[in-house]
């Protein structure tokens, strides 16, 4: 397993090179550079074409588009992530600022999306045809076919409008000082961030739980006398758990990706929101770093699934 | 909305002939098509149903005020006249107008597709776009040397937001304008709505450029958009007046309160907070929260952004013949940071911001006329290559900045600078604290030469003036203070029991540019 992991560490880094390129390709074929996002249209119109060089000189926006990846390349791979291009701030300083938010954002809603999708897909399964289970399938199809936003909205307004028991949005107040005080602003977001990929989780664990209930062993376990729960829990729910722990893995990256969606809805001063000013303002470095830490997400995300899906299931082998 | 329903359909339908052209003579050059166009769109119709009745039809650039010449043609709707019009200037109905916009709102879009209705209805057919990249290059390049557009488009949608009433006319200086061709007649005006800062002599000359450009409709007036200033029934001004809060006035904050929390203390809500950096006030001087409490200038002004008196200078003057300027500072000022805040610094300003690209047109169209300046103890003196007639006005929004902090700035990288972190200003207000991206605390700042301010904190959220978050928080009572120009935003604070709305009138004139130069051969 080892030689597996070190080999697809290895093959991350010409995947990361190719990906870099085209993602600095495709903002460089986008109408328009840092500068002419920065001016306003009426100010750019008094400019004059001496006073546009300079501020691309002084941006590094004046040499060619190979030219300006190479430096870009070689200060990233000397640790040096450069500044973003509209504000001056350090890239490094702009993620480790906006990244916070994102992982309690996401985290919050992994945790809850898997826990509570499992437990209910589980019941499902277990109690095949029943109401509970055609209730449960019923909001299971609601929340994966409801947009975020639409859910986004009315809890902002059911919970923090009308009912008033949480905070309609925003991250931080003055005089927040630990993870609690923050802890009411991020129930909403959290949970209607979680909501679909609860439904998936659960449609994903019920069919697997069902799945894994009609084979072979099952029945022989239940011959041996075991107690049910013991079948259920222990036998059935391992197996059923390998494609479920499949489709948490790959919303890994979401962690680092965040919703950006949710971060708009919520005024959630995450990364996700701040990736989309970035690729509207040109703001390369900022796009180049936010887009390779989302890319080494997926990556991750990838190899994370395969070693725990062997962990899971003896019959598969990394090779 | 249904006949603009209707005619959206018909237009839709009409829409089938091909955009490609040989040759193109340019139509648009005829008056007679611009009237045209101005006589096909109802914008009663359209203030009425997209704005909400939330904008004033336009006659003119000028806004409605004393500025306002008397008996100009409002080009009324009058779909049969502007017919008439096109036929007698012999228009080509097979032509396409390619007309572009900015800006990103639904009601734009909207307002495209009442506009292409209203047009088709009299026999002329548009596309529209949204203009995106290099906006200011595309609509902004000057003609050729061979006096061919320089800009592709036929008309393109857009605001003039004036902070002096020179900026709607100046730019239709011959050689300065990317879709108005020079004239002689209209240079002459030009020159004399520049040549005296009295408002009476101006009046005149303003009123002169109206009634030439009714006729001539270099720019189709379309409306004037009003501000919409929005406070929670828990604040009080206190007296204080209202204005153009896009730019700064005398709106005596010091004096402004609000109910005390539980705790006794006086929090305000706001925003225009910043994101990731502080902006700059030399461009857009009162529209940012730290530009408006945090930063204060020379000279104070009225709501109508007529300067009134000083603010940082305890006296002011300028000569007979308005060349030269002096500003006598107020003693013991200081900047937040406890420096003391000097003649120097000013010099420095002015001094850098000349070199900063992008800043205020106003601003850069004084500091050009500057030939020379001086400091002498607290008295700064400025030398006038010509009279400016906005030079109280420059000053009463222009905003010095400390030298001390900026001193090594490059201006080509003004913006990128680490003292729009957390900047250190001068006005009554002072930051305590910055969470980018989450709030931005304020405090009384205590030296303040104005004496300290009642409220004991204000807290801005990075939402701004077109964000859609504006709702939720005053709703949500994390807004008691702010101001915007979204019509769906208006109807919707309306509606809210603690929240009052109050209008201002502003120079805010959205317009059809029209370019009249000859086009390319082909496209």
């Amino acid at each position: 397993m080892l030689t597996f992991i070190i080999r697809r560490l290895l093959i991350t880094i010409p995947m990361m090179l190719v990906i870099s390129f085209l993602v600095y390709l495709g903002l460089e074929l986008t109408p328009g550079d840092a500068v002419s996002h920065m001016i306003d249209p009426e100010a750019a119109a008094r400019m004059t074409e001496e006073q546009f060089a300079e501020m691309r000189e002084a941006l590094g926006l004046n040499k060619t588009f190979l030219e300006r990846y190479w430096i870009w390349l070689t200060n990233v791979v000397q640790g040096n992530f450069g500044h973003s291009l509209s504000g001056g701030v350090a890239i490094s300083t702009i993620v480790l600022d906006r990244l916070p938010a994102t992982l309690e954002l996401s985290v919050f809603a992994l945790v809850f999306s898997t826990l509570i999708g499992c437990v209910l897909g589980t019941l499902s399964a277990l109690r095949r045809g029943s109401g509970t289970d055609n209730a449960l399938t019923v909001v299971g199809m609601l929340g994966v076919s409801i947009p975020e936003f639409f859910f986004g909205l009315v809890a902002i307004l059911i919970f923090a409008l009308n009912l008033g028991w949480l905070p309609a949005g925003g991250r931080l107040l003055p005089g927040y000082e630990t993870f609690f005080d923050r802890l009411p602003h991020i129930v909403l977001p959290g949970i209607v961030l979680s909501l679909m990929m609860t439904a998936g989780v659960m449609r994903y664990a019920r069919s697997s739980m069902l799945d894994s209930l009609s084979r072979e062993f099952i029945r022989t376990a239940r011959a041996k006398g075991l107690p049910a729960w013991r079948i259920n829990l222990i036998h059935g729910f391992r197996v059923a758990l390998t494609p479920v722990v499949v489709l948490i893995g790959f919303r890994l990256p979401t962690l680092i990706g965040g919703s950006v969606i949710i971060e708009q809805v919520f005024q959630w001063p995450g990364i996700g929101s701040e990736f989309i000013g970035a690729v509207r303002g040109s703001d390369y470095p900022l796009v180049m770093m936010i887009a390779l830490l989302s890319v080494f997400a997926v990556l991750m995300a990838s190899l994370i699934v395969d070693v725990l899906t062997a962990l899971i299931d003896p019959r598969v082998r990394l090779g | 909305m249904n006949k603009l329903f209707g005619m959206a359909i018909a237009a839709a339908v009409g829409m089938t002939s091909t955009f490609a052209y040989a040759e193109r003579v340019n139509q648009l050059s005829d008056e007679r098509v611009r009237q045209a166009i101005a006589y096909a769109i109802d914008m009663d119709t359209i203030v009425d149903t997209l704005f909400e009745g939330k904008a004033i039809v336009a006659d003119s650039m000028i806004p409605n005020g004393s500025f306002k010449a008397e008996g100009l043609n409002a080009y009324s709707y009058n779909p049969d006249k502007a017919r008439a019009l096109l036929k007698e200037a012999g228009w080509d109905d097979s032509q396409v107008l390619d007309v572009v916009y900015y800006y990103g709102d639904q009601l734009t879009a909207d307002l495209m597709v009442a506009m292409q209705a209203y047009l088709g209805d009299v026999g002329i057919q548009m596309t529209y776009r949204k203009l995106e990249g290099d906006v200011g290059g595309q609509l902004s390049k000057l003609p050729t040397a061979e006096d061919t557009s320089g800009i592709e488009w036929d008309i393109a949608y857009g605001a003039k937001a004036a902070l002096a009433l020179q900026e709607y006319y100046n730019g239709y200086k011959s050689g300065s304008s990317s879709y108005a061709p020079g004239d002689a007649d209209r240079d002459a005006l030009i020159a004399r709505i520049n040549a005296s800062a009295d408002p009476a002599v101006q009046q005149d000359a303003f009123k002169d450029f109206e009634r030439f450009e009714n006729t001539k409709l270099s720019d189709i007036p379309l409306y004037y958009q009003q501000l919409f200033i929005y406070e929670s029934a828990r604040m009080n001004r206190n007296g204080g007046q209202y204005g153009n809060d896009q730019f700064n006035y005398d709106w005596g904050i010091t004096k402004w309160t609000v109910e005390p929390d539980a705790n006794g203390k006086e929090v305000l809500y706001t925003n225009t907070a910043p994101a990731q950096f502080f902006e700059h006030p030399w461009l857009n001087p009162g529209i940012y929260v730290f530009s408006k409490i945090g930063l204060d200038r020379l000279l104070t002004a009225n709501g109508s952004l007529a300067p009134t008196g000083g603010q940082l200078a305890e006296d002011y003057s300028v000569s007979d013949d308005g060349l030269t300027v002096t500003f006598d500072l107020k003693d013991g000022l200081t900047w937040h940071d406890g420096a003391p805040l000097t003649a120097e610094d000013v010099l420095w300003s002015i001094e850098t911001a000349k070199k900063v690209p992008g800043i205020n047109a106003v601003f850069q169209s004084t500091f050009e006329a500057i030939e020379s300046m001086s400091v002498e103890g607290d008295v700064i003196t400025l030398n006038m290559s010509q009279l400016d007639p906005n030079v109280f006005l420059t000053f009463s929004q222009f905003a010095p900045l400390p030298k001390h902090l900026l001193g090594d700035v490059n201006p080509a990288e003004f913006q990128q600078h680490p003292f729009w972190q957390n900047p250190v200003g001068s006005g009554p207000y002072k930051i305590a604290e910055v969470q980018m991206n989450d709030y931005v605390r304020f405090v009384p700042f205590a030296d303040y030469h104005g004496g300290e301010a009642n409220i004991d904190e204000i807290v801005a959220f990075p939402s701004g003036e077109n964000d859609g978050n504006v709702v939720t928080n005053a709703a949500s009572g994390r807004l008691d203070f702010g101001f915007t120009k979204s019509v769906a935003d208006v109807a919707s604070l309306e509606a809210m029991d603690h929240m009052r709305i109050v209008p201002a009138d502003i120079p805010y004139t959205r317009s059809l540019r029209m370019n009249a130069f000859p086009k390319a051969a082909s496209k």
